[in-house]
């Protein structure tokens, strides 16, 4: 019954779970100090931590810039307009960078030029964030622990690695607080062919490979980025051939786009909870058996955190509550 | 900073989520359906010129959707600003306290559930029983007659109101799919049925409809004239018109046509899955205004010039007052009449029929989506999030609405007391003005988030668009809030409902602490669900 009072037993552990920040300053520091907010033990961020579009900042002639934002350029007369851009992109998810307009010019239609800069301007974000989560958690014990999502550049792994206060981890079993936990990143395809993604026999070798190291299934947490399929959690809008949504009557048609693989494992390995992400429209908890899967969505666009409070107790999900910070 | 135009400075790379929904034209479909444009003309021709004589029914049409395209303009910078499902229990949750956050969606659910019930209600009351009662009068066969008159007695009220409740409620669980093919099919048909109105009044003239309609219900009223007998009885009863239009009607008149306009705003619960928000909501939301607007006003015109302004007053007046010569007036049967045709009488009836029903899967599924949004963020029980393994669907969610829905049918059809709860309406009002209140003082309570809305930048009079939209949509809602509570004949303000309505904000309120003990017992605070997690 919902009213049961649950029993305040030794080993409670308590994860912050978010996934899918897609670049997002303001989401990622919001989810760092959610450590402290929401009293969690663990921080866990699901991947897909690199965004998707940069935005050139254009210096002029008469010393105005011209940006982009929200359809149509936009002239910054001041320095203080500048700052003030520049900080609303970063917390967007988008990568301002100031260049001359000649600069500008000779890059906008040069795609390998486009290319290196994205995942220079994806690897600097990703350092800062790390930099910054090691200052915020030092002097804790809260481990700030993630895994990529499909969308991001295999660049970061390097700089995920070497940060002293993230545990980076992919293709692995780790031990977090008495419980197992299982990393599995990337996607199934997509159709945006995007960094990581893997067929879903790909993925059964993937799923086959991880299993035979859990020691105790029934204490195991899949961090699986791409969620189960055929549930609410992998329910998208679908997409025609141009990539734009298909509507019925003014509502969008729906699909699902998550992993069959995922789900069969779930399904008969019955870990203790699954924790993914990818589909940011697909919030929600359900149960696939006995598993409790999660998938807390992000909106990170609008600045607002997305996340799930996890708390496990005694070997069972005690609790699980999504919150929008 | 200035709007420069020119080239899409942006560099964009490969990568997955790059889906924003709803076209403006979708927006407007979602919008219109749950405009009811048929109820919305059924019900402004039936009551107006019956209990505001003298009301401009025009006028009070262009002043209904003035007053919602003020509250429309508030709502769509709030879901520009959040762009989220949800309504405004979104809104609501970012800047109020959660327990009114809660509160205020609980109202405003409650009454959209209570008049699910009211449609259902409505469909047979209003659709299904006089379209009986006309084929038989058209046809001769009393057989259809006494089948009317049977359906609108109590139990099979209820037990027909509570199928089409239990109906929305299965189709809600089958699926989104199923229930999109069902309101396409449902809309069409709709949108046909007021074509034909339009057209069949068109076509007809006042002499046509006074000849055909003394030949056919002469015999029945038992009159040679009944046209005339009627207007005459009314009058001796206490209608009375001067011929001139009478602004206070035209005001508290204009209550008829802004109740089914709030339909217009109700794309606010789809907001999540909108692409260019900004764009598609206004066209989707004032589109649905203008759009109901072109119909009505086109409807009424006709109506007026065929069936005649003080046969319309005068009929449902001695209906409604159980005075003089009673005949049913709705304009979709009298369309039958003007025709004589049971053919025309059927197809009209049921694209009025079918308007009412869009209502109610529409209004069903925003107080479902409220419910499961309720359950996210641990205030209500967790059943109600709980998903159909095989369905997809919110089934504890929807079968608890469903319940909800037949046990205001029951009262609704058993109780004298609750068939004059329409004034929760004016709670959903109160509700609405709430959160547009509070959306005045949103850019500058929450900077961080609304600085990243597409209208962050933009002003109106030196100050941020959203205060000057919620403003203006602020002073409408409370507009009609305190038309509704000074007009007896839509809502009113009787007292003992008046408390009715207090107490559900009461309930809402007592419902947030309780869950929220029930949460702390469990080691959850609730109110984390609610609060904004600070960035430095």
């Amino acid at each position: 019954m919902f009213w049961k009072k649950k029993k305040n037993v030794g080993d409670k552990v308590t994860i912050f779970f978010a996934t899918d920040l897609h670049g997002s300053t303001v989401c990622f520091k919001k989810f760092v100090n959610g450590a402290q907010f929401y009293g969690a033990d663990v921080l866990v961020m699901g991947g897909d931590l690199t965004g998707k579009a940069v935005i050139p900042i254009t210096e002029q002639d008469d010393g105005t810039f011209i940006g982009f934002q929200t359809g149509s350029n936009v002239t910054l007369a001041s320095q203080d307009e500048l700052d003030e851009f520049v900080n609303r992109v970063n917390n967007q998810g988008f990568y301002p960078t100031i260049m001359t307009e000649a600069e500008f010019q000779a890059i906008k239609n040069d795609q390998v030029a486009q290319a290196k800069l994205f995942k220079k301007l994806v690897v600097e974000r990703v350092q800062e964030w790390a930099d910054y989560a090691g200052e915020k958690l030092k002097g804790t014990d809260i481990p700030f622990i993630t895994s990529p999502g499909n969308d991001d550049f295999f660049e970061i792994d390097d700089v995920l690695n070497d940060a002293p206060h993230v545990q980076y981890h992919e293709m692995e079993i780790t031990e977090v607080r008495g419980y197992e936990m299982l990393h599995c990143g990337g996607s199934t395809k997509t159709p945006w062919d995007t960094e990581r993604e893997f067929t879903e026999e790909e993925y059964q070798s993937r799923f086959a490979e991880l299993i035979p190291q859990v020691q105790d299934m029934s204490r195991c947490i899949f961090n699986v980025h791409v969620p189960p399929y055929g549930t609410v959690l992998d329910r998208c809008p679908k997409l025609d051939e141009n990539l734009q949504v298909v509507f019925d009557m003014g509502n969008p048609v729906s699909m699902q786009a998550g992993c069959q693989a995922l789900t069969d494992t779930i399904t008969e390995q019955q870990p203790l909870l699954g924790i993914h992400g990818h589909i940011h429209e697909g919030r929600g908890n359900i149960k696939i058996g006995n598993t409790t899967c999660v998938n807390p969505g992000s909106v990170y666009p609008e600045g607002i955190l997305q996340g799930a409070l996890v708390t496990l107790s005694d070997g069972a999900v005690e609790s699980v509550q999504l919150t929008q910070g | 900073m200035s709007d420069s135009g020119g080239e899409q400075r942006i560099f964009v790379r490969k990568a997955s989520g790059l889906i924003r929904t709803a076209s403006g034209t979708d927006t407007f479909i979602y919008n219109l359906g749950l405009v009811s444009v048929g109820l919305g003309v059924v019900s402004i021709m039936f009551y107006g010129p019956a209990y505001y004589p003298g009301g401009d029914l025009l006028l009070s049409c262009l002043l209904a959707g003035a007053a919602m395209a003020c509250i429309a303009f508030g709502f769509i910078t709030w879901t520009v600003t959040l762009p989220r499902s949800g309504g405004i229990y979104v809104f609501g949750s970012r800047i109020l306290p959660p327990g009114l956050a809660l509160t205020l969606s609980l109202v405003e659910i409650t009454a959209w559930l209570f008049y699910c019930a009211i449609a259902a209600y409505w469909i047979i009351l209003l659709g299904i029983s006089p379209a009986f009662t006309f084929i038989g009068y058209i046809t001769g066969d009393n057989s259809w007659v006494e089948l009317g008159a049977w359906i609108i007695e109590p139990w099979p009220m209820f037990l027909i109101g509570s199928g089409i409740l239990v109906l929305s409620g299965f189709i809600l669980t089958i699926g989104m799919k199923f229930y999109l093919t069902i309101q396409r099919v449902v809309f069409i048909l709709a949108v046909l049925g007021s074509i034909l109105l339009i057209v069949v009044l068109a076509s007809g003239s006042n002499e046509d409809f006074v000849a055909s309609f003394n030949a056919l219900m002469g015999p029945i009223l038992e009159t040679d004239e009944p046209y005339q007998a009627i207007i005459a009885s009314g009058r001796e009863n206490g209608w009375a018109w001067d011929g001139t239009i009478d602004w206070e009607q035209t005001w508290l008149v204009s209550n008829w046509p802004f109740l089914p306009l709030i339909g217009a705003a109700f794309s606010i619960a789809i907001g999540g899955e909108v692409k260019s928000v900004e764009r598609s909501q206004t066209y989707g939301m004032l589109g649905a205004i203008v759009g109901a607007l072109i119909i009505w006003l086109i409807t009424i015109h006709l109506s007026n010039s065929v069936f005649g302004y003080e046969f319309l007053g005068t009929a449902a007046y001695n209906l409604l007052e159980g005075v003089g010569v009673q005949t049913d007036p709705t304009i979709t049967l009298l369309a039958g009449v003007l025709t004589g045709s049971p053919l025309i009488c059927v197809l009209v009836s049921l694209g009025f029929i079918f308007w009412m029903w869009m209502w109610i899967p529409g209004m069903h599924t925003f107080g479902v989506r409220a419910i499961v949004a309720w359950s996210f963020d641990r205030v209500g029980p967790e059943p109600w999030s709980r998903i159909s393994p095989t369905r997809h669907t919110p089934v504890v969610a929807i079968m608890f609405a469903t319940a909800i829905t037949v046990m205001f049918m029951a009262l609704f059809v058993f109780t004298e007391f609750f068939s004059a709860i329409v004034i929760l309406i004016e709670a959903a009002v109160l509700a609405w003005s709430i959160v547009l209140g509070a959306g005045i003082f949103f850019p500058y309570l929450r900077p961080q988030i609304y600085e990243k809305s597409p209208i962050a930048t933009k002003k109106i009079f030196g100050l941020p668009m959203m205060t000057v939209a919620c403003t203006l949509g602020f002073f409408a809602a409370q507009f009609y809030f305190w038309t509704l509570f000074l007009d007896e004949i839509a809502a009113g303000h009787d007292p003992k409902q008046v408390a009715i309505v207090g107490g559900i904000f009461v309930i809402g309120l007592v419902f947030y602490f309780v869950m929220k003990q029930i949460r702390k017992s469990q080691g959850v605070d609730v109110t984390l669900a609610f609060k904004e997690i600070p960035i430095e």
